[in-house]
């Protein structure tokens, strides 16, 4: 049984607040031999720098005020180049401003920000710049899946199928038997979440999967790792996204809308083998009541976190929301990116982040809390997810990801949905044409958001908490 | 004793795959080598047909139990630990905690395909390691018993593979 001191379930402090002015992205795509990594970090810079309405003329002014930088790059053997971080900033004109690679495989981009944010609220640097990146387009695709399993243990776990999905299927099925009793309606609820997701991808100029499928295409499509089909699984990719972090004084200097922007990060055994058995940890919005009788209600599920929760999530999420004074997520945020490597884990992930309890979290897609408008019924839903696509319909260009997600939610807040996707030039610039059928998906008065980012079988986790500065909640520290 | 030429450039190091823009292959077969530490012994277990695990510490979050995989430092005292043949109890009280199958694999793949992946419940241990069933369609409950690779060992986790309980 794992326990937890006083000490070590602290709210995390800060020294000052922190804020994210601006935000950028290249677009994303499955093979990108036209451009070289540097020229897509160079243009994830360019539209911050140029497009977000900064008060400074130009990049040069704009670079004037960057003190430190912080660069996600998740897997060196991909991109086949070590300090890929010195090539960036090198790229970038950056010399001699102190600069940090960060690897924390899927959750690079959140440890990112993470770094960055910690470096502006210590008193470090008042601003700073968090850059991502992947190039996963260097190798064939199963040589890239066996990469990837590098990334559980080489020694217990990698020899047995070299393919993430397997691990995640793991869970996909005793979540399955257990919480989803079985029942076909919850590889339909799955289903949904891949058809959810690569719809609204279709409607994202950055977006390499955005697709408009049917959950039959879904439960037709080639099982990767029984129960998981091809749609259940994220795309690979390359690109690049960056956002540029400040202290309050520098970030009214640069814009008249700077956003509040919180970060905290929880961890877990790499071996989804190694969990042992705990007690929950509660989030404010549940009590122990709630899970009293929940080996009861469903036979097997009394084992915490089991193969069926991620705690790495549940202990962000913990500290985010007692850092920013989240009481209730589904009531307090207005629209959230989570990481969906794999339809489960977004499942997985509504729990430990307390969108549902422990065993209800398919209750998030089928109320429709999920969807901006409930694609059949019109209704708009609670609390809108991955708008962006998501990993399964926008990207997984690994050290780009999490910060991909935070700049959209950063753009949300700013109701700025329409200027950076709905515009045909854009699209255009990416060499896609705007569909016809393009749909508005700027969440309507949008306060305050959340994004997830995840590595490895729940590795590292960090939580993002953005808030417009007007609708500040009050922190529950303990 | 096999010894290596680390500077073996493939003899088509560059091939031109296209001209705009330029993209080229660069094949290579590098050799990497790995140990197994103070794991060693968990790994020639295997080869001779014993599974081995280490002891949780007695002052530890779970006394009493045992570790699989194993530890070489406690991870609660990060105390040297004790190591334990747990064989027997494997042969008895075995069961799949969950389990898959991977229709595509990745590169590399060498256990035999399709692979039933599984992870294993042992009474007594705190953790659910990952391995995979041969010779019978997996189930979650399905009472399992290991089988050894004593014969040809691969010194890897291939060596351990389960099959249902007879």
């Amino acid at each position: 049984m794992i326990t937890f001191s006083e000490r070590q379930l602290a709210t995390p402090k800060q020294m000052r607040p922190v804020y994210i002015v601006a935000g950028g992205m290249s677009d994303f795509r499955k093979q990108y031999w036209e451009r070289k990594t540097e020229e897509l970090c160079i243009e994830a810079f360019r539209q911050m720098a140029l497009d977000n309405n900064l008060k400074v003329d130009g990049i040069r002014e704009l670079k004037s005020y960057i003190h430190s930088c912080y660069y996600g790059h998740f897997a060196d053997h991909f991109g086949d180049q070590l300090l890929g971080e010195a090539v960036i900033h090198d790229r970038l004109g950056l010399d001699p401003l102190g600069n940090i690679g960060v690897k924390t495989g899927g959750a690079t981009g959140g440890s990112t920000l993470w770094m960055a944010a910690n470096a502006v609220a210590s008193g470090y640097s008042d601003c700073a710049l968090a850059l991502g990146w992947e190039r996963m387009d260097e190798v064939d695709t199963w040589v890239g899946n066996h990469y990837i399993s590098t990334a559980a243990d080489k020694d217990y776990e990698t020899e047995l199928g070299h393919i993430y999905t397997g691990y995640y299927a793991l869970m996909a099925q005793r979540y399955w038997k257990i919480f989803g009793k079985s029942s076909p309606e919850f590889r339909r609820t799955m289903s949904k979440i891949a058809v959810k997701n690569r719809g609204y991808g279709y409607h994202n100029p950055y977006a390499q999967g955005g697709k408009k499928i049917t959950v039959e295409d879904v439960e037709n499509s080639p099982i990767v790792a029984d129960p998981l089909r091809f749609y259940d699984c994220c795309l690979m990719s390359v690109g690049s996204s960056c956002a540029l972090l400040c202290d309050e004084d520098t970030a009214y200097k640069l814009t008249d809308n700077p956003i509040k922007f919180d970060i905290t990060a929880g961890s877990h055994t790499l071996r989804t083998a190694d969990r042992r058995d705990m007690e929950i940890p509660l989030l404010p919005n549940e009590t122990a009541d709630l899970y009293k009788d929940l080996g009861e209600r469903f036979p097997g599920g009394d084992r915490y976190p089991g193969f069926t929760g991620f705690l790495a999530a549940r202990m962000a999420a913990y500290y985010a929301y007692h850092m920013t004074g989240v009481t209730d997520p589904v009531e307090d945020l207005d629209v959230i990116e989570l990481h969906d490597a794999f339809t489960i884990s977004d499942i997985q992930t509504y729990e430990d982040i307390g969108l549902r309890p422990y065993g209800q979290g398919p209750e998030y897609i089928e109320s429709g809390d999920c969807y901006l408008r409930h694609p059949e019924t019109g209704e708009p839903g609670r609390l809108p997810s991955n708008l962006s696509g998501g990993l399964l319909g926008c990207m997984h260009s690994v050290g780009a990801t999490g910060i991909m997600q935070v700049v959209e939610v950063f753009w949300q807040l700013r109701n700025q949905w329409e200027k950076f996707h709905a515009d045909p030039k854009i699209w255009e610039k990416w060499g896609k044409t705007i569909p016809e059928d393009q749909e508005n998906l700027q969440v309507p008065n949008a306060r305050r958001g959340l994004a997830i980012s995840h590595a490895g079988v729940g590795s590292h986790v960090t939580c993002s908490i953005l808030q417009h500065p007007d609708h500040l909640l009050k922190p529950l520290n303990r | 004793m096999r010894t290596y030429d680390f500077n073996n450039l493939h003899p088509d190091a560059t091939i031109v795959r296209q001209l705009d823009p330029i993209v080229v292959e660069k094949p290579r077969n590098p050799i990497h080598m790995h140990t197994y530490g103070g794991e060693t012994r968990f790994f020639k277990a295997l080869t001779e047909g014993r599974l081995i695990a280490t002891k949780a510490d007695p002052n530890g979050d779970n006394p009493g139990a045992f570790y699989l995989p194993p530890r070489v430092y406690d991870p609660d005292t990060l105390e040297l630990a004790e190591w334990v043949d747990v064989t027997d109890i494997a042969m008895k009280k075995a069961k799949i905690h969950t389990h898959i199958t991977v229709h595509h694999p990745g590169a590399f793949n060498r256990v035999p395909f399709p692979c039933h992946l599984i992870s294993v419940e042992i009474e007594g241990c705190a953790t659910i390691m990952m391995s995979y069933l041969l010779d019978g369609e997996p189930e979650i409950g399905l009472p399992i018993e290991p089988r050894f690779n004593t014969t040809s060992p691969t010194y890897s986790i291939l060596d351990l593979h389960w099959v249902p309980k007879k």
